[in-house]
């Protein structure tokens, strides 16, 4: 019993997923590579923050609301005032009285800030990709849709950093096809598409798998009904549907998904998604993994996932680092 | 499910001066009221009205106004200590986590599967306890309703079945509490420590609003001996109990005070389901533990003015000594200690009630404090595959890990119902050492955070520690931590009389428990090994964020 002989592995991912704008989360991500012993990274999406906190100048000082409380900090801290800010998962951005007035009433001007700010932030991180990675490292990201589209260029244009979004991207023993698109939010995101649609765009990223290659789907969406899709059930006004006195869970994963792992049976699903919903099932002989996030606490919770030289997979084991 | 509307979905949160984007996500829930809940129960804050008398027993010619004061400085000290881990690693798993992640994944395990057995433990003693003083409760409500069928039914529950059959009932409603979310646990945690602050206040009141003559009165009456107070002094002195204070063996006793404040840091056992856990966990022990300072130094203090510490050396020592000459002179419990002096002292039956329920609410808060503490490690456990992978399974209606609560309480219903029947005393008689020794490990894992893993507690742009004598700040903590906890180690170690013998049998229980975590980490370790490319050890690595 304790002294069999597993598989050789020939390949290490190391997944994580939903880091939402987390620089420490981010660095943990490019950190991975060397305390796992990963061969390739995997960021499956929902990369950018939520939260916009502006920096006002005032009386030669730095004045922000951090975490609901009044900060101020002489001009020479700016760089620690916003990296303390963005330990939180949120970005910073320097503006006057004026300007802060004008994000709260132009809904257009607010989302150019958030927009500049995010991708700000991903140039960052591929900047410190390239310092940080090993030569022999991939590292992979793809958006969920939680970001933005006009992140998917900058992503594309980074040196350092592949992004096969709705592409097929040869790992070595396995190929992988991503994909960064959803059913339906309460929130109308970019990415969002009716299961039928959602099903049509991932048969035909899968149209261009090499025949006889096993592969991975790196799908943000995790498969409906998997275990690995529970949420809180929401109202109309994004409240918690309570039921029993207590909060409504269901399945709110995508059946698309689902069928189109049935039919294909790829060697592992990687997803992601839904935070509080981490596990793993198999469907068919899919194994199929959302490893969940918990950006908000610095924690990145990450899986990595072994492959054997004929691109069969071996195990994984859910980290939290 | 993060995400955002058709346009980014901006929208200022009004006062908040930050801006947010529509999303939803995985919510630590327990805010500062819940981890003061979690901690304050797991001190049992009613238990000292009874500890006072434990150690009044225990030790000659102490006063606990000293220990009360040391003992809460040194706990003081250990939360920086904690403070600093849990900001490091803000998880669920305590001591089990740190020592895993900073120092070695075997002395992790070491903690880990130990603070699982004695804490599973305690859960079974806690319920024994309960159902002990269920006669003294049956006695109280008997007084309040004037119902002799109640005061008699408390002569019906002394026997060793009722003892089991109360502990499994107790249990098994502490169960039942602990399947709903953390938070609203968290919620009747509060309300039974609210219970048991008010039977302090009332106790307090008591005390203020009577002399010392009306306390001689009362007990007079209640024992139906109209000297019963002077007559327990000259039984003492009879049996030369020696009297007064002695500052030896005060400071002898901060041990048995440290004990007795145990659990108040314990927030950092749900650290990951804490909001902002080290601010959280900060606040919470703070407010703790000044609560605890207050309301017990207050009491203590009351009770000397109000009782005289002639007469509670006296009671308790002849009560614990020569029982039947106590018997003969009056009918109150003297172990009750200060819930005793309220009964007598109270007139009306609410104060009646609420010291009778005082005890078994402070157990019950304790017990669902527990399952949520040695739940939260074995989740930790399973999942870094130490334990089975199902205890780390969560339900995705409460968030909470139900298969390590079922696991966790039938275990203590065995035990509870073990030792109902079999003395266990000598088995478990170095129970206090092992909580000393808990202390011990958190303080060296503190120590050891800043040189093993400086990574985890720089700040983004921070290349240096802040340093006092060229030693950074937590290893500071930390050391100060480690050499309170070794020296109350030594003074457990040196009175064995009080703090428990040590025997083959209850060393070799001590030894067992502790082996056990290493020895299952090797196991599972080598079993992973076989069958599997990915080490073990990989799951106990602790990302470097900079």
């Amino acid at each position: 019993m304790f002294f069999g002989r597993p598989k050789k592995r020939s390949l290490r991912v190391f997944f994580a997923t939903d880091i939402h704008g987390s620089d420490r989360c981010f660095r943990k991500f490019l950190a991975a590579a060397d305390s796992y012993e990963a061969d390739v990274l995997v960021l499956g999406g929902d990369i950018a923050g939520k939260g916009l906190v502006p920096i006002r100048r005032e009386n030669g000082n730095l004045v922000a609301r951090v975490r609901g409380e009044p900060v101020a900090v002489p001009r020479a801290e700016e760089e620690r005032l916003r990296a303390e800010i963005n330990r939180m998962g949120f970005y910073s951005v320097l503006s006057d009285a004026e300007d802060i007035e004008r994000m709260e009433r132009d809904q257009a001007h607010l989302d150019r800030a958030f927009q500049r700010a995010i991708i700000e932030q991903i140039e960052g991180w591929c900047a410190l990709a390239e310092e940080r990675l090993a030569p022999s490292v991939r590292c992979i990201i793809t958006p969920g849709n939680d970001d933005p589209k006009a992140i998917d260029p900058v992503l594309k244009a980074a040196g350092r950093i592949e992004s096969p979004e709705a592409e097929i991207c040869d790992l070595g023993p396995v190929v992988m096809a991503s994909c960064g698109d959803v059913t339906p939010t309460p929130w109308n995101t970019e990415r969002e598409y009716p299961e039928d649609e959602l099903g049509r765009r991932l048969e035909k990223i899968l149209e261009g798998a090499p025949v006889g290659r096993k592969m991975v789907v790196n799908f943000h969406c995790p498969p409906y009904g998997s275990g690995l899709d529970f949420a809180a059930e929401l109202d109309p006004q994004l409240r918690p549907v309570i039921r029993g006195g207590r909060p409504s869970i269901v399945p709110v994963g995508s059946k698309a998904v689902r069928e189109v792992i049935k039919r294909h049976q790829p060697a592992v699903g990687l997803h992601g998604h839904i935070h509080e919903s981490k596990a793993a099932q198999k469907i068919g002989s899919t194994m199929c993994l959302n490893p969940g996030s918990d950006y908000a606490a610095d924690v990145l919770r990450g899986a990595i996932v072994d492959f054997a030289e004929d691109g069969s997979y071996i195990d994984f084991l859910f980290t939290t680092g | 499910m993060a995400s955002t509307s058709a346009s980014l979905g901006g929208k200022a949160a009004a006062g908040q001066g930050l801006f947010t984007r529509q999303s939803s996500g995985l919510v630590r829930e327990l805010g500062v009221p819940a981890a003061t809940g979690i901690a304050l129960a797991s001190v049992a804050v009613v238990n000292t009205f009874i500890n006072f008398n434990a150690g009044l027993v225990s030790f000659n010619q102490a006063d606990m106004t000293l220990p009360l004061l040391l003992g809460a400085a040194i706990w003081l000290v250990a939360m920086f200590a904690y403070k600093y881990l849990l900001e490091a690693i803000p998880r669920a798993g305590g001591e089990y986590v740190y020592l895993s992640r900073i120092i070695s994944p075997a002395l992790g395990a070491m903690a880990g599967i130990s603070i699982c057995i004695a804490f599973t433990y305690i859960l079974a003693a806690n319920a024994n306890f309960t159902a002990a003083y269920t006669p003294f409760m049956l006695t109280a409500l008997g007084a309040a309703f004037n119902s002799s069928a109640i005061s008699d039914a408390a002569g019906n529950v002394t026997s060793q079945g009722a003892i089991a059959a109360i502990s499994v009932v107790m249990l098994l409603v502490v169960g039942a509490v602990s399947l709903v979310s953390i938070r609203r646990l968290a919620q009747v945690i509060l309300a039974l420590v609210g219970i048991q602050l008010l039977a302090f206040l009332v106790l307090g009141w008591l005390l203020i609003t009577h002399s010392h003559q009306d306390f001689v009165n009362a007990l007079a009456t209640f024992s139906n001996h109209p000297n019963a107070f002077n007559d327990i002094l000259a039984a003492a002195q009879k049996n030369q109990i020696p009297l007064g204070i002695s500052i030896g063996a005060s400071l002898t006793a901060v041990p048995f005070m440290v004990l007795n404040y145990n659990g108040v840091l314990y927030a950092y056992y749900v650290g990951g389901e804490l909001k902002r856990p080290g601010r959280t966990y900060l606040y919470a022990s703070v407010i703790s533990i000044g609560l605890l300072v207050v309301v017990w130094l207050g009491v203590w203090l009351l009770m000397r003015n109000t009782v005289g510490l002639d007469f509670m050396q006296s009671q308790a020592k002849l009560g614990a000594t020569d029982p039947d000459a106590y018997g003969k002179i009056t009918s109150l419990q003297s172990s009750a200690g200060g819930l005793g002096y309220g009964l007598i002292l109270s007139g009306d039956p609410i104060s009646k009630i609420l010291i009778g329920i005082a005890v078994p609410s402070a157990e019950l808060a304790v017990d669902l404090a527990f399952v949520a503490v040695v739940t939260r490690v074995m989740f930790a456990l399973a999942f870094d595959r130490l334990l089975p992978i199902s205890l780390a399974k969560i339900s995705e209606r409460s968030a909470i890990p139900t298969n390590a609560i079922i696991v966790a309480v039938v275990i203590g219903i065995l035990f509870a119902i073990l030792a109902a029947f079999v003395n266990l005393s000598n088995i478990v008689a170095n129970l206090a050492l092992f909580v000393a020794l808990i202390i011990v490990a958190g303080g060296v894992a503190a120590t050891a955070l800043p040189y093993r893993r400086p990574d985890l507690i720089m700040r983004p742009g921070q290349t240096e520690l802040a340093r006092v004598g060229g030693v950074p700040v937590p290893s500071l903590w930390g050391a100060a931590t480690t050499l309170l906890a070794v020296i109350v180690v030594a003074l457990i170690v040196t009175h064995p009389e009080v703090f428990g013998s040590f025997t083959l049998t209850s060393v070799g229980a001590l030894v067992i428990v502790l082996l056990a975590g290493p020895v299952i980490y090797l196991i599972a370790r080598q079993m992973r090994l076989s069958r599997s490319s990915i080490d073990l050890r990989l799951a106990m690595r602790e990302l470097p964020p900079e």
